[in-house]
């Protein structure tokens, strides 16, 4: 095994071995960390329960809809932003704004609009995932050269053509990154929004046992959700590299 | 006017390349990659000698060597008698690409040196000050390496390496990255500095006529693996001029440069 | 300073047209409120002394969390650069600082620190010291290594070496970490405030969204909403500032 990966594994196996121990060792109190092994049993235990998949359906029902909403006025709204300068230099600055503050702190107001059900939790995946798909294809409208634009319009293209056989395919780069990035925000959206309203779905359950002081049932969800946010990555780059070699 | 053609054997020379091999360990094969195989050379004090050769002959690797950069994997280098076995005052060097601080200044950048090696005693920038005007770098000194052109880049290289007052003088491929023209000026330039204090210098390059044009004696090196085939004294007065390169002796010395190196290996006498 | 003007331009057609579509009654005041009423509640809230309260303690807890983050961040940062193997040994931990929803962690916060200031300013740490340190250790790792060679070249020792070349080299990705820090810090304090808090700017959304108050719910979005853009822009002015000698290939 390659050192990196092996002094890697072993800081893990460490990490996981001292947490392990230390609450049999009595030096600290397992009601505040759990341990390993009773997240390992509780992982089985939940899995079983039928509720859990009742969870897992609710929640990404939410991240679907909202992060196709996301992608679909996003990707529009960014190239649209991005390509009439004049609307660059308007939009710049107030996307801007919004980037910068945390979008969660509007889950409260979004609450109130749209009440504690699914509507809401939705709003909050397109919030969190929306802002960074515009961003992104925005700045990859902007990396469209030039010169490919006159060379399609030196061969008769019009505005239709220029648009979907050369800033489509060169902005694709941008919409991919962006679209990345807005996932994991988006995940985070829904999981925090049902952690604020805890009616329903994985966020819901992270609330009720973190109040049980369970926390080996708590972090079980949290892994169920980063275990989420992991695939959902891995399968937009496996789709990112399928379209670039598609491309090239 | 003074010639020098003989090699000066009878005082301790100042640099002592004693049968040095350098290797580098290859991450994904077997065995190590020889850079360096047996070298012998022996350089006299304040004598310019020129190192000649292909690309991954070893040139840079010996000079980096002397400087204590390089551990040899068998043999040492001597230097006034002592062992080398690490960077010290007596040696300062100049690279290829500049190596400059980019946050720092021309003149900051000249200081670097100083104050790595804890000069005391006077005022540093003073001290600096004095090499940036000894380049010909003044007015450019509040001026950070992205505003200079190559040359004036490669200048306060050069004035960072003598502001320490080395001995020895170490420069690997200094003009490597300039163009042709600049290069030619940057060498006569360099002579003028040298011959005012005579440092003894060792300059890597590739280009046969940079090494003509400079040295004492060229060290020819020919690679796979690194060794030195030949060493050639030049028999051209000092000061140098650009015309001298057109002389028969000149041009004798460059043929025999050209011939080795073209012939690869012809691997004579090292010394 | 043009993006200045026209940002301000920006605001004030999107305010301007915010506050006629509300008094038009195109948009329901009650979910949307209006700029009128949003900045009268900012004034009465000043006055009172219940802004500055909130952002007192919203910022208190900011400074405190990503305080600890730039320090700590820094020096794991560092460490990670300067020692391979603590490189290796630190880099599954920042994977899954970066890649987990670190605020779903918040409850086990609670747990160990009881509700108030303290869980809030654990997540904000938490959540920033990721960027510091991987943009430190990034940072680091990628010195053109011709710069450590020429200093060693004139006899630098290790501390040379770190205060004299590693550091001012790698001064640009500790910054751009530290930027993405602050957004990062300043969602952890809000969202915690949102769940664990009795004061602070988060908090008096949660308060007054309980009571439906949109009015007062937007002005401290607002609130936040400027210090967010406050810090994010000036800590992009000083990277700007030090880009002043940052240059292409080749030095």
């Amino acid at each position: 095994m390659p050192r990196r990966a092996l002094i890697s594994t072993l800081s893990v196996l460490v990490f996981l071995g001292a947490w392990e121990i230390a609450p049999r060792l009595h030096l600290i109190d397992m009601a505040y960390t759990s341990q390993p092994s009773r997240v390992l049993a509780a992982s089985l235990e939940a899995v079983r329960n039928a509720g859990f998949l009742h969870d897992l359906s609710v929640s990404f029902s939410e991240f679907a809809v909202g992060f196709a909403l996301a992608v679909a006025m996003g990707v529009p709204l960014g190239l649209l932003l991005g390509v009439f300068p004049v609307m660059r230099y308007l939009a710049d600055p107030v996307v801007m704004a919004i980037y910068s503050t945390p979008y969660l702190a509007l889950l409260p107001i979004l609450v109130v609009w749209l009440g504690i059900g699914m509507p809401s939790k939705m709003a909050a995946v397109f919030v969190g995932g929306v802002v960074p798909i515009v961003v992104n294809t925005m700045a990859g409208v902007r990396q469209v050269e030039r010169c490919w634009v006159l060379a399609a319009q030196s061969f008769g293209g019009g505005k239709r053509d220029v648009l979907v056989k050369v800033i489509l395919p060169a902005s694709l780069p941008g919409v991919m990154i962006g679209t990345r990035l807005g996932l994991s925000r988006a995940v985070l959206g829904m999981v925090v929004a049902e952690m604020y309203v805890s009616q329903a779905g994985i966020g819901s359950e992270i609330m009720r046992y973190g109040s049980a002081f369970r926390i080996d049932y708590l972090l079980f969800y949290v892994l169920v959700i980063s275990g989420f946010g992991f695939a959902a990555t891995r399968s937009l780059r496996v789709l990112e590299q399928r379209l670039w070699t598609a491309d090239k | 006017m003074e010639t020098r053609s003989d090699i000066d054997t009878t005082a301790a020379p100042h640099i002592r390349i004693d049968g040095v091999t350098i290797a580098y360990a290859r991450p994904r094969e077997k065995g190590a990659f020889v850079a360096v195989s047996e070298a012998r050379l022996d350089i006299g004090r304040g004598t310019f000698v020129t190192v000649v050769g292909p690309s991954g002959c070893g040139k840079t690797s010996l000079l980096l060597a002397v400087a204590g950069l390089a551990q040899p994997a068998s043999g040492r280098v001597l230097v006034n008698g002592q062992a080398v076995d690490g960077p010290g005052r007596g040696r300062a060097m100049v690279f290829q690409d500049f190596a400059l601080m980019p946050w720092r200044t021309a003149l900051e950048n000249v200081r670097f040196g100083l104050e790595l090696q804890r000069w005391s005693g006077e005022d540093l920038t003073e001290r600096a000050r004095r090499y940036v005007h000894l380049v010909g770098l003044d007015g450019f000194e509040q001026y950070y390496p992205h505003q200079l052109s190559g040359g004036m880049r490669q200048r306060v290289g050069i004035a960072r390496a003598l502001a320490v007052d080395p001995e020895i003088l170490l420069l690997d491929e200094p003009f490597g990255s300039l163009d042709a023209q600049t290069r030619e000026e940057m060498g006569n330039e360099l002579l003028a500095i040298w011959e005012q204090d005579r440092k003894t210098a060792l300059f890597v390059t590739h280009s046969i006529d940079e090494a003509v044009f400079l040295a004492d004696r060229v060290v020819v090196m020919t690679t796979n693996p690194g060794r030195i085939a030949e060493i050639l004294p030049v028999d051209l007065a000092r000061p140098r001029t650009i015309d001298m390169l057109d002389s028969e002796p000149s041009l004798e010395v460059r043929r025999r440069i050209r011939a080795l190196l073209m012939g690869g290996t012809k691997c004579l006498g090292v010394r | 300073m043009k993006a200045l003007w026209l940002g301000l331009l920006s605001f004030a057609t999107i305010l301007t047209l915010w506050e006629a579509a509300a008094r038009l009654g195109v948009m329901n005041p009650f979910f949307t409120s209006q700029p009128s009423a949003i900045a009268a509640t900012l004034g009465e809230e000043a006055r009172s002394g219940e802004l500055p309260r909130n952002i007192t303690v919203s910022l208190g807890e900011f400074a405190a969390g990503y305080g600890a983050a730039v320090f700590i961040g820094i020096f794991l940062g560092v460490l990670a650069g300067r020692f391979r193997t603590f490189e290796y040994a630190l880099d599954p931990f920042l994977w899954f600082l970066y890649s987990a929803p670190l605020v779903a962690l918040f409850p086990i916060f609670i747990i160990w620190f009881g509700l108030g200031a303290r869980p809030v300013i654990a997540i904000a740490f938490l959540l920033s010291v990721t960027p510091i340190a991987a943009n430190t250790l990034s940072g680091i790792k990628g010195i053109n290594p011709a710069l450590v060679r020429a200093a060693k070249s004139f006899g630098a020792g290790e501390s040379d070496l770190l205060w004299k070349v590693i550091l001012p080299a790698s001064v640009p990705m500790v910054i751009a970490g530290l930027r993405l820090g602050i957004g990062r810090a300043l969602t952890g304090v809000v969202v915690g405030e949102l769940f664990g808090a009795t004061a602070g700017l988060g908090f008096s959304i949660a308060y007054y969204g309980g009571l439906l108050k949109t009015t007062n719910m937007l002005a401290s979005l607002a609130v936040i909403a400027v210090l967010g853009v406050v810090c994010t822009q000036g800590l992009s002015a000083v990277e700007a500032r030090l880009d002043s000698w940052r240059t292409g290939p080749g030095l």
